[in-house]
């Protein structure tokens, strides 16, 4: 899953960045209106954090910005301005969810996570496919009731197929999606974890549609 | 002047219009009285002359100067004794003096208004008055007469002198009784002079009675050139008004965004060294935001005091929470129905009435089961028009005692619901400045119902 921070705070920016790279996202951040909008409308977000006050353009300008160029990510408005006034704006201009600060952090992550099983239409924060289970709460993941340790790289690419599952995913949109825009894309890479999520949750659960992508199958299976 | 200081222009214009016209009538009319006393003293003397002329041609008429036809004059009241009309013939040269007078004289003397010292000028015609027989004021017109060898005459007529004043007291009477019904005549059109002169400051001041009302935005219509820059002046003045505002709620939004932020990071970075460590400074951070809030709505309420003319539609905002409160609480599928009477406004900030708003139904939809209703009406009460929005939900309700608590400030009933408690004492706050009052009570839907009444109107 792939976020973009807009917050031109450095302290609070890296310190949101921080947490939610801990929590398994990919994070791109902005520091102005400008540059936000920009990759806002370029770039395959998942979700986006959004200040209002911007220097520049403002946040709500970016985001209506962004609505009319047809970008439908969830958007989460992070404020210090928390009057109704404001909500009622920012959720008219085509917010998705708005916190007003200072917030705990805890708070922000629950509600990405809200954000992105809304987004791809989940009603449980557990996700289950066959026998593996992923609670995003938490974080942790089970196959058969087992709890399995995975590496950053791997709960991610894990996660990305869950909340997208039922649904082929080509490794293009893998590589856009768990991956910032400073990282070195390599889809190799992708095989490769790809190959030790098989190992260690079984061969089953990501299957690989040839020429097209992999597929993660959804719902517990009758069977197991 | 001091004494007029702080009436009323109305006043000031009646009272310098009574001092200068009551000041004019009355020199008007002693110099009206002074000439009518002149030109009725001439008009006697001139009868008087007439008199004299006559005497005075009988005097010198061929004959004997001892004729018996001297004195008639034709007029009957020289012949009444005592009457007041006298006429005389002296000699002066020779003696006795006097050789004639009317029989009206009774044989007194008429008084002499010149000796009869040699050296005066002869022939003049001397007027004046003088007290004649029984003391009798009297106005007496002597003539010199030269009849050349028959001698030097002075003829002497006399006429009651009140006669004169009773004219002029008759004129004087019709005078003040015409400049009494003049002044009054001066007076109303003052009155209306002034009413018409005065109507446009009086409209002004309509004017800007409606803008604080709420009725208006600016001082519209024609002034008269005299008071248009002051009306002109006036909407400047609200203009910077309006600008004063909006900059202070602008520095109040900058300076919580300020402040917020930081304080943000503060809270978030306190998750080490120890579990107490971090949970008092959530605490402390927490107690700092709700002081925050508290005072920054504080300063915004006091800025809003001064707020003039703001006119807000009802239904649109109302609308726009519904939209808003669809998002947010679309994970809990509550079905929310709003209505408000067409036209509906309420008189204040839209903003004051969003938050004042979102905080009920943001507490109504925290607490409901299912449903929230919020309606929107206007009310009269004791001749003010009133706006009452009510919102309810179905949820547990708030027993009686806790409804007094509730809107105590930072007071939260239920911790484990978000939100910092601060929410209906800033919308009681908020009512408080707009006049109005917050309500809470049982909804026929179960739960709690809030009731909002503040000053509105409907739009025609």
């Amino acid at each position: 899953m792939r976020l973009l921070l807009v917050e031109d705070d450095r302290n609070l920016n890296r310190q949101v960045a921080a947490a939610l790279s801990d929590a398994g996202y990919a994070v791109d951040k902005a520091f102005e209106g400008e540059e936000g909008q920009f990759l806002g409308e370029t770039e395959p977000y998942d979700a986006v954090i959004l200040d209002l006050g911007l220097p520049g353009i403002d946040g709500v300008s970016v985001l209506t910005n962004w609505r009319r160029a047809g970008r439908k990510m969830p958007v989460l408005i992070l404020t210090a301005r928390d009057r109704w006034s404001d909500k009622v704006q920012g959720f008219d201009a085509g917010a998705d969810d708005y916190l007003a600060k200072p917030f705990h952090m805890e708070e922000l992550l629950a509600r990405i996570r809200a954000l992105l099983r809304r987004a791809t239409g989940h009603a449980t924060s557990e996700l289950v496919s066959g026998t593996v289970r992923l609670d995003t709460r938490s974080g942790r993941v089970t196959a058969d009731g087992t709890p399995v340790k995975l590496t950053s790289h791997e709960y991610r690419l894990l996660s990305y197929l869950m909340h997208h599952s039922g649904r082929i995913v080509s490794r293009g949109e893998l590589t856009e999606h768990l991956y910032d825009q400073d990282f070195d894309r390599d889809s190799n890479t992708i095989e490769v974890f790809v190959g030790r999520l098989r190992k260690k949750l079984g061969v089953d659960l990501i299957q690989t549609v040839r020429g097209l992508g992999y597929l993660v199958e959804s719902g517990a299976k009758a069977d197991a | 002047m001091r004494l007029l200081a702080g009436r009323s222009i109305a006043v000031r214009l009646a009272a310098s219009s009574l001092f200068w016209s009551s000041l004019i009538l009355l020199i008007a009319g002693l110099i009206l009285s002074a000439l009518y006393r002149q030109a009725t003293e001439r008009a006697f003397d001139e009868r008087l002359l007439v008199y004299a002329n006559d005497l005075a041609a009988d005097l010198v008429s061929p004959g004997d100067q001892d004729q018996r036809g001297l004195g008639s004059l034709g007029d009957p009241r020289f012949d009444l004794p005592l009457s007041g009309w006298y006429w005389q013939v002296g000699r002066l040269d020779a003696k006795p003096r006097d050789i004639r007078g009317s029989r009206s004289l009774l044989g007194n003397p008429l008084p002499m208004l010149a000796d009869s010292s040699p050296d005066r000028r002869f022939g003049d015609i001397r007027k004046d008055y003088a007290a004649g027989p029984e003391g009798r004021f009297l106005r007496v017109l002597e003539r010199d007469i030269d009849l050349g060898e028959d001698g030097r005459f002075v003829v002497r007529i006399a006429g009651p002198a009140d006669e004169i004043s009773e004219a002029q007291r008759r004129f004087i009477a019709a005078l003040v009784v015409t400049f009494l019904l003049l002044g009054a005549a001066l007076g109303l059109s003052t009155l209306f002079q002034i009413r018409f002169g005065l109507k446009p400051l009086l409209d002004l001041r309509a004017a800007v009675g409606s803008i604080r009302r709420g009725q208006s935005e600016r001082i519209r219509g024609d002034y008269p050139s005299d008071i248009a820059p002051l009306a002109e002046e006036l909407n400047l003045l609200l203009e910077a008004n309006r600008e004063i505002l909006e900059r202070a709620r602008t520095q109040v939004g900058n300076l919580a965004h300020a402040l917020k932020t930081p304080l943000s990071v503060i809270i978030n970075e306190a998750t080490d060294p120890t579990p107490e460590f971090t949970a008092r400074v959530r605490e402390q951070a927490a107690i700092m935001r709700e002081q925050m809030d508290y005072y920054l709505n504080r300063a915004r309420a006091a800025a809003l005091a001064g707020t003039l003319g703001a006119v807000t539609e009802v239904g649109p905002v109302l609308e726009a929470l519904a939209r808003t409160f669809g998002k947010i609480y679309r994970d809990k599928q509550l079905a929310l129905d709003v209505s408000a009477v067409e036209g509906l406004r309420f008189r204040g900030e839209r903003q004051d009435l969003e938050e004042m708003a979102g905080n009920l139904v943001d507490n109504a939809c925290k607490w409901a089961d299912s449903r929230v209703e919020v309606r929107a009406e206007l009310d009269t009460e004791n001749g003010r028009s009133i706006l009452r929005i009510s919102v309810e939900d179905d949820g547990p309700g708030l027993p009686a005692e806790a409804r007094v608590e509730a809107m105590k400030r930072g007071r939260r009933l239920d911790e484990t619901k978000p939100g910092s408690g601060l929410g209906l004492s800033i919308v009681s706050e908020l009512a408080g400045i707009y006049g109005g009052k917050l309500e809470l009570g049982p909804s026929r839907l179960g739960g709690a119902r809030a009731e909002l009444e503040v000053a509105g109107d409907l739009s025609t």
